[in-house]
């Protein structure tokens, strides 16, 4: 039987095969080729695409070349969204290789945010830390580490190193035994046809009286409609990770074994397939 | 184990179960026909074993 532990790691090495394909309006000198890769699930687009890049690069003439960034069908795609919540979210029926398009010109300032430097993405990535553990711990743990505390989270992201960055981040995932779990539990719902970003809201692990809450809990609060009624058709499929976890799943169990590098549990909710 | 909401093995809950088996069904899902493919951060210093 699998550990608990074992699931971080499947968390972590979650990998989507992919292949990126020039935009035919792009001009080239010569022919662009797709390009394969395996894309981690839990890291971000622009920072694991530095490949990507090069081999289009060598295709085209400098002066054609802005800042790079992906579409899927139309949908530009979010860089600062974890790859695997892209991918559930506008492409987990699809087969794979998932297929996006890349593009360096004509940038969709309206809904992407530009990424000139990895430290920008750092910056994205620390900021969600912080502010998961202020719902967590009041931000007691993060702002308790040390700079290189902080390094040491983002260089095992960046790098791809689970070691280095569990042997930091299990310090984010304690709680006072006395405790049913975190304060609140950092989470984000996202969905594919709303203008809205994303939900989040404040949730306990456990109700006042030391009931545990489960994901059904959660989304009767926060998305009631993903609960399918009596006899009712499931209407929407709530993804986490690729994975649909039962509703009778802790909360608190969820937050600690599914949660991205960030510290945060995004769920995606998208429309069941009609047969 | 002493992790707070871990049971023995006998008594694991459908709900943990159910994690386990789709994980697994994911990686075969999403890797076993694509192992070919490059990876997008190389890992130089070690090598992670493909038993999953």
């Amino acid at each position: 039987m699998a550990d608990d532990k074992d699931v971080l790691r499947d968390v972590w090495f979650g990998r989507i095969p992919t292949c990126f394909t020039l935009y035919q309006d792009e001009i080239t000198e010569r022919e662009a080729e797709p390009f394969y890769l395996l894309l981690p699930r839990v890291s971000y687009l622009t920072l694991v695409t530095d490949k990507v890049k090069k081999h289009f690069h060598k295709a085209m003439r400098q002066e054609d070349l802005e800042e790079m960034w992906f579409e899927y069908e139309g949908t530009p795609l979010k860089w600062h969204y974890p790859i695997g919540v892209l991918f559930d979210l506008h492409a987990s029926n699809t087969a794979l290789p998932w297929s996006i398009t890349v593009h360096f010109k004509d940038f969709p300032e309206r809904d992407l945010l530009h990424c000139p430097s990895n430290s920008v993405i750092e910056a994205h990535f620390m900021s969600s830390i912080k502010e998961a553990d202020t719902l967590k711990h009041k931000g007691q743990v993060v702002n308790e580490m040390q700079k290189k505390d902080h390094k040491q989270l983002w260089m095992g992201l960046q790098n791809d190193k689970f070691d280095q960055f569990w042997a930091m981040n299990r310090k984010l995932m304690e709680y006072p035994t006395e405790d049913s779990g975190f304060r609140y539990i950092p989470f984000r719902i996202y969905q594919t046809m709303s203008d809205r970003p994303f939900i989040q809201k404040l949730f306990r692990p456990a109700s006042p009286d030391g009931h545990t809450h489960t994901l059904g809990d959660l989304l009767k609060v926060v998305f009631p409609a993903a609960i399918p009624q009596d006899d009712e058709q499931k209407k929407y499929l709530v993804v986490v990770h690729g994975i649909e976890p039962l509703l009778e799943t802790p909360v608190q169990w969820l937050s600690e074994h599914l949660s991205h590098p960030d510290n945060f549990l995004h769920i995606s909710i998208i429309p069941a397939p009609s047969d | 184990q002493s992790m707070s909401l871990s049971i023995t093995p006998a008594q694991t809950a459908a709900w943990r179960k159910q994690i386990f088996e789709q994980l697994s069904e994911r990686s075969k899902r999403e890797m076993e026909n694509f192992k070919h493919y490059e990876q997008a951060i190389e890992q130089s210093v070690w090598v992670k074993k493909g038993t999953m």
